[in-house]
C-alpha cells in the first residue's frame, strides 16, 4: 500500500474515534438509590426511551438512567416508600434528544408504575402489581407471579409470558396481544383491531375474556385443558379443534361463526369474541 | 369563578341555592345561567311524571350506558339490565329528576369544553370524511367529531408526529363504537352486546387520556 492511501486510512481512523468520543460524552449517565420498605411503589414516567425493571438483592429501589443529550433532566421525588422518576423535557427537545434510557432495579414485591410513548417497556420476576402504559411502546412482561397487570397501549405490541396467580387486563387499539402461559383468576384483553394470540392451558380455575372489534384470535390449548368456552365472530369464521360437550347457553351455536361447549370439568370460563375477525380455538 | 369551575359543582346544584360565588358568576355569565334554568325546568317536569310512569327497561339501559361512558356509573360489572331492576325497589319520584338531571349534566360538562380558554386554540372545522370502507357491515372507519379534531389539534402541536397515529386510532375506535351501538339497539338485552360496548368506549376514554397526557404542557 502506497503512503497516501495509509494516511488516508490513519486520518479517516482518528476522525471515526474523535466522533464517537464526541458522541459517547453528550450522553450523561445517572444513578439512583432509595430505601424502601415491603410493596413499596415505584413509577417511572419516560416519554422517550426504554424502561426495563427488574428485581433488586434487597430492599433498595436502585435507578440508573443514560441521557442522550443535555435536553433532558431526571427529575425524581422519595417520599416514605414511594418513588417517583420523571423524564423532563428541556426546551427543543425531541425524540431523539430527549430520549432517556432507564434500568430499574426494584425489590420483587414493589409495585411498579411505568409510562412511556415509544418504550420499549420490560417487567420481569416481579410480584407486585404492575402498570404498565405506552403508545407505541413494545411491551414485555414475562416470569410474573402473584401480581396484578394492567397494560393500556394504542398500537404498541404486547407480550405476556409466564404470568400467573392475578388479574391480566390488557387494552390496546391496534398493537397485537401474545400471551404465552399465562394463567389466572381473571385474564381479560380488549383490543380493536390487533390481533390476539393465547398459548396456555386456561389453568387456575380463571375468567379469560379475548374480545376484538377487527382484529383475530388464535386460542391455543392442550388436549386436557378444563374449560367452559364460548366464541363467536359476527361477520368472521370461527373454528374448533376440540370435541365439545354441549352446554346451555344463551349463545345460538352457529357452524362457521359460532360455538360453545365443555372440556373437561369447565374449571375455566373461556369467551373468544369478535366482531369480524377470524376465531380459531386450536389443539396442542 | 370561571365557568369550567361552575361546571364542576354544576351536578351538586340544587334549585335556586347557590353560594354568593356562584350567584355572581351566573349575573354575569349568560351561558351558564342559561344551564341552570335549563336544568331547573327540566327537574321541575320531571317530578310530575307519575309513579307508574316507570320509563322502560330499555331507557334505563340507555341511561346506565351514557353514565357508564361519563364515567358516572364506577362498577362496570353491573350490567344495564340489574342496574334498571335495582332502581326499580327505589322511590322514583325523586330519582327520575336527579337522574335526568345527572345525565344532562354530564352532557353539559362535555359541552363546558368547547368553552374557549386562556390558552389559544386553533379552531378548525370538523372533519367530516365519511366511513371509510364497510366490509360486510362492519366500519372499518369513522369520522372524528370536532372534539375530537380539537383534541388532535392538540396534540399535534405538542407532539406532531403522534398526531396521524392518534388520529388512525380514534377512527378505528369510533368505528367500534359505531358498531356495538347498532348491536346494542338491535339486541338490547344481550350482555354480550353490551359488554362489546362498554369495551369500545374503554378504548376511546384510554386514546382520550393518553392523547391529554400529550396534548398537556
Amino acid at each position: 500500500m502506497s503512503m497516501e492511501p495509509r494516511e488516508t486510512v490513519a486520518k479517516l481512523v482518528v476522525a471515526v474515534l474523535f466522533a464517537g468520543t464526541v458522541v459517547a460524552t453528550a450522553e450523561t449517565r445517572k444513578e439512583f438509590h432509595f430505601k424502601v420498605h415491603r410493596r413499596a411503589s415505584v413509577s417511572v414516567a419516560n416519554q422517550f426511551g426504554p424502561i426495563w425493571v427488574k428485581p433488586s438483592s434487597g430492599e433498595e429501589v436502585v435507578v440508573t438512567a443514560v441521557l442522550h443529550s443535555d435536553k433532558v433532566e431526571v427529575d425524581h421525588t422519595y417520599s416514605l416508600n414511594r418513588v417517583s422518576i420523571t423524564s423532563h423535557l428541556l426546551s427543543g427537545a425531541d425524540a431523539e434528544s430527549g430520549r432517556v434510557e432507564y434500568q430499574v432495579l426494584v425489590p420483587a414485591d414493589a409495585n411498579v408504575t411505568l409510562h412511556s410513548a415509544t418504550g420499549p417497556l420490560r417487567a420481569e420476576r416481579l410480584h407486585g402489581d404492575v402498570i404498565l402504559e405506552g403508545n407505541t411502546a413494545n411491551v414485555d412482561v414475562r416470569d410474573l407471579v402473584g401480581g396484578h397487570v394492567h397494560i393500556k397501549t394504542l398500537d404498541g405490541p404486547v407480550t405476556l409470558t409466564n404470568v400467573s396467580d392475578g388479574h391480566v387486563e390488557i387494552t390496546s387499539v391496534g398493537g397485537d396481544v401474545a400471551l404465552n402461559s399465562v394463567n389466572g383468576p381473571l385474564v381479560h384483553v380488549n383490543s380493536t383491531s390487533g390481533r390476539i394470540v393465547y398459548d396456555g392451558d386456561f389453568g387456575g380455575g380463571g375468567e379469560y375474556s379475548l374480545m376484538t372489534h377487527t382484529g383475530d384470535i388464535e386460542a391455543t390449548a392442550p388436549s386436557y385443558a378444563s374449560i367452559d368456552v364460548m366464541a363467536s365472530s359476527t361477520q368472521g369464521k370461527v373454528e374448533n379443534d376440540f370435541p365439545l360437550q354441549p352446554t346451555h347457553t344463551s349463545l345460538a351455536a352457529k357452524a362457521g361463526s359460532a360455538f360453545a361447549g365443555t372440556m373437561g370439568k369447565a374449571a375455566s370460563s373461556v369467551r373468544l369474541l369478535s366482531f369480524s375477525g377470524k376465531i380459531h380455538l386450536k389443539k396442542r | 369563578m370561571t365557568c369550567e369551575e361552575f361546571g364542576r359543582v354544576l351536578p351538586e346544584l340544587e334549585g335556586d341555592h347557590h353560594n354568593i360565588e356562584q350567584e355572581e358568576h351566573l349575573k354575569t355569565c349568560s351561558f351558564c345561567s342559561g344551564l341552570v334554568s335549563d336544568l331547573n325546568a327540566i327537574s321541575a317536569q320531571a317530578r310530575l311524571l307519575a309513579e307508574d310512569q316507570e320509563p322502560s327497561p330499555r331507557l334505563w339501559n340507555s341511561i346506565a350506558i351514557a353514565l357508564r361512558q361519563e364515567g358516572l356509573i364506577r362498577d362496570p360489572q353491573a350490567s344495564a339490565r340489574l342496574l334498571g331492576l335495582r332502581l326499580g325497589r327505589w322511590r322514583l319520584a325523586w330519582l327520575k329528576p336527579v337522574t335526568i338531571a345527572l345525565v344532562v349534566g354530564a352532557a353539559l360538562l362535555l359541552e363546558l369544553q368547547r368553552i374557549p380558554r386562556e390558552t389559544p386554540v386553533a379552531q378548525q372545522a370538523a372533519t367530516s370524511v365519511p366511513v371509510i370502507g364497510t366490509a360486510d357491515g362492519v366500519s372499518q372507519g369513522s369520522a372524528i367529531d370536532a372534539d375530537q379534531v380539537q383534541l388532535l389539534n392538540l396534540v399535534g402541536s405538542r407532539a406532531p408526529a403522534m398526531r396521524a397515529g392518534y388520529e388512525s386510532d380514534l377512527r378505528a375506535v369510533n368505528a367500534y363504537i359505531r358498531d356495538a351501538e347498532t348491536s346494542v339497539r338491535n339486541n338490547p338485552n344481550d350482555a354480550i352486546a353490551q359488554q362489546y360496548l362498554m369495551n369500545a368506549y374503554e378504548q376511546r376514554a384510554m386514546v382520550y387520556e393518553m392523547a391529554m397526557n400529550r396534548a398537556l404542557p
